[in-house]
């Protein structure tokens, strides 16, 4: 008995996690799979069955039209490549920013380690929805900024800032910033100091070190930062939808508006899939060169 | 042929020869603690010096300062007639061997070694010729494309070595370089180490707490005691002369009797001492005050044990043997003296087991000649 079950242990740990992905993941992806070849129909729910019993045969209607729709109107073409855009131009400036705040924080006593760190975190207490909120009011045109800016007589006019794609990258850095300073903050703190004491005993200036030790290995640390910013920063839809503007254009904004708004299940699962699989691939790209990086 | 000048090589002895390295009243404080506490010590160029002492005694600080990680709060350093105190670490004529090694673990061998080369902004070629140069010096010709991880302990070591000799420093400084390979390859690499020192000329600074490696690499030895330096000497000086019961017990080990000076002329003196149970007599004074409480150290080698009990000494113990410890070329006796003082004597294996057999509970003598232990008064 003990030893079918140290036989089985890793078998049975591993498979609590794999049943709970397979029941809440993987099924209904395969819902949305299934839906994103039907067609749009005045039923409920809004699209036609693809099994289907005829003079008792099994009939089984596939539509590729919703794939050569999104193919077809260039509106999801250009959503999907302008999330990406938005998503990898968040990425860096999230890395511009993030960087130097882990490199602090890593760099720090372990008393005020322990502080910077809560403070990375502590806007995790409030509401995500809340937070995106309270940015509406520091943008728009008689919000904190344009009233400071005008009180220091550096601009005559408020500045249009809210409804901008700009607003979504304030937006999308702010909320996701956390997520590229962690793993960095435990990349960084791995470095052994001796390493950047060997360095400058080598004739490497503090900058000289950073860039040729410090830098290649944290690598992995920002490959793991920005996976975890680009992946949920592509598919955003609530930072486009209160701080975007009618031209912010996401796909996540679009995958709202079919299936709410128009009701075309259909279509919005073909989005959903075909989003999926745009996301797996940088996923994976992302992990080779981590993988790479390790060995 | 001719003899060469003792003081070519034994630059010390020479009041005239100037100090390669200056330290003048060398102190560091992290808060409270003072690590290093006013030292002041002169380095002679291809010196292999050893700064010897437990952990915490300062000995790292003091490298670390030498090398310009730490900052002074008081005090000079000056190599080659340069004052160091302003001198950033990039820019100082030294180079360090970490005791961890610090091996970039991102770069391979040939990169490891060449980083300070490509710091002074040499072409690549040159480089790669002298980093090929400097792997053959230690022995690790070929390995150039190996990451760290794939070595050995000592073949890091090597290759940490062979970074930090490829900028030919006017000083070496190692903390700890033979710390971490096993006893074998430790005394292996002691020799390799001396002759690359001799080979290169540079002049060494090393930090150990091992008193046998210091006393093997040496030209000579600072014994370091809590932010102070108790003794600098020659291997053989610090052994045979230690100045102070730490030195004399923190080198090899030794027999302490403590006891009051009841006789004191320049060429006697008789110690009264309640631990041995007997009058020590030593050949020479100490001139110090009468009845002042002093130490007589004797090394557990100088000890004559004998079952029979000898003719004609001055100075003579019994006692029984409570314990042996064989360690093949020689073997300990601890032997418990009639006032119930414990004495470590050491006695050479010189035949094989023809010898008269001491054992345990049996009862012995032990004598020394009179010169073979020295007076401490601290």
């Amino acid at each position: 008995m003990m030893n079918w079950f140290q036989r089985r242990g890793r078998t049975i740990i591993i498979a609590i996690p794999m049943l709970w992905l397979l029941i809440f993941f993987l099924a209904p992806f395969f819902v949305v799979f299934k839906i994103s070849f039907a067609e749009i129909a005045r039923a409920r729910p809004p699209f036609t069955p693809l099994f289907s019993w005829e003079e008792s045969r099994l009939l089984i209607s596939l539509s590729l039209e919703n794939y050569a729709y999104l193919w077809d109107d260039t509106l999801y073409v250009k959503a999907y490549f302008s999330s990406m855009k938005i998503a990898f131009f968040s990425t860096v400036f999230a890395l511009l920013v993030g960087y130097p705040m882990a490199y602090v924080v890593a760099r720090s006593s372990d008393r005020w380690r322990n502080i910077l760190l809560m403070l990375v975190v502590l806007p995790f207490w409030t509401s995500f929805l809340l937070r995106v909120y309270a940015w509406i009011g520091f943008l728009k045109g008689n919000g904190l900024i344009n009233a400071l800016l005008l009180k220091l007589g550096l601009i005559n006019e408020p500045l249009i800032m809210l409804q901008t794609n700009f607003a979504v990258y304030v937006g999308i850095v702010y909320t996701y910033l956390p997520f590229m300073i962690l793993p960095l903050y435990a990349n960084l703190t791995k470095i052994d100091n001796t390493l950047l004491e060997a360095a400058e005993d080598l004739g490497a200036s503090k900058f000289v070190s950073f860039m040729t030790i410090t830098l290649p290995l944290s690598l992995p640390g920002i490959i793991a930062g920005s996976t975890l910013v680009f992946i949920p920063a592509i598919g955003e839809f609530v930072i486009p939808a209160l701080l975007g503007g009618p031209d912010t254009l996401m796909i996540g904004k679009v995958l709202w508006t079919e299936f709410f708004n128009n009701r075309d299940w259909p279509v919005a699962s073909a989005v959903a899939t075909a989003m999926l699989v745009l996301l797996v691939l940088p996923i994976m790209w992302m992990r080779r060169a981590a993988e790479e990086e390790v060995s | 042929m001719t003899h060469p000048n003792p003081t070519d090589e034994k630059p010390w002895l020479d009041i005239d020869r100037k100090p390669f390295i200056k330290i003048r009243n060398l102190t560091k404080k992290f808060g409270d603690v003072v690590a290093v506490d006013n030292i002041s010590l002169d380095i002679y160029e291809n010196e292999l010096f050893s700064l010897l002492g437990g952990s915490g005694c300062g000995k790292s600080t003091l490298l670390r300062m030498l090398a310009g990680f730490e900052i002074p709060t008081s005090g000079t350093i000056e190599i080659d007639g340069q004052n160091m105190l302003a001198v950033p670490p990039h820019a100082r004529p030294t180079n360090m061997m970490f005791q961890s090694y610090a091996l970039f673990p991102h770069m391979n061998v040939a990169k490891n070694v060449g980083y300070g080369l490509r710091r002074d902004g040499l072409q690549k070629a040159e480089i790669d010729i002298q980093v090929s140069e400097i792997l053959e010096l230690v022995q690790l010709g070929g390995y150039e494309k190996r990451k760290p991880s794939q070595l050995s302990g000592g073949q890091r070591q090597r290759v940490a070595l062979a970074r930090a000799l490829i900028k030919k420093p006017k000083l070496l400084l190692l903390d700890e370089p033979l710390g971490a390979l096993d006893k074998k390859l430790r005394e292996e690499t002691q020799f390799e180490l001396i002759n690359i020192q001799e080979t290169l000329g540079v002049t060494f600074i090393v930090v150990t707490h091992d008193q046998e490696e210091a006393m093997t690499l040496s030209t000579r030895i600072g014994v370091m005691d809590i932010g102070t330096i108790a003794q600098i000497g020659e291997p053989q000086e610090v052994y045979e002369f230690p100045r102070t019961r730490y030195v004399a017990d923190f080198i090899g080990s030794v027999n302490l009797f403590e006891g009051r000076v009841i006789k004191d002329s320049p060429n006697k003196l008789v110690i009264e001492s309640p631990d041995a149970g007997i009058n020590i007599h030593v050949p020479h004074g100490v001139s110090c005050s009468p009845n002042q409480l002093l130490w007589f150290a004797l090394r557990p080698e100088k000890f004559e044990i004998s079952v029979a009990k000898p003719k004609n000494v001055t100075n003579l113990l019994k006692g029984t043997v409570e314990d042996i410890a064989y360690l093949g070329g020689q073997s300990v006796y601890l032997v418990r003296l009639e006032t119930g003082r414990l004495v470590r004597t050491v006695r050479a294996n010189r035949d094989r087991g023809a010898e008269a057999p001491i054992t345990w509970q049996q009862d012995v003598y032990l004598t020394w000649a009179r010169s073979a232990g020295v007076v401490l008064t601290s």
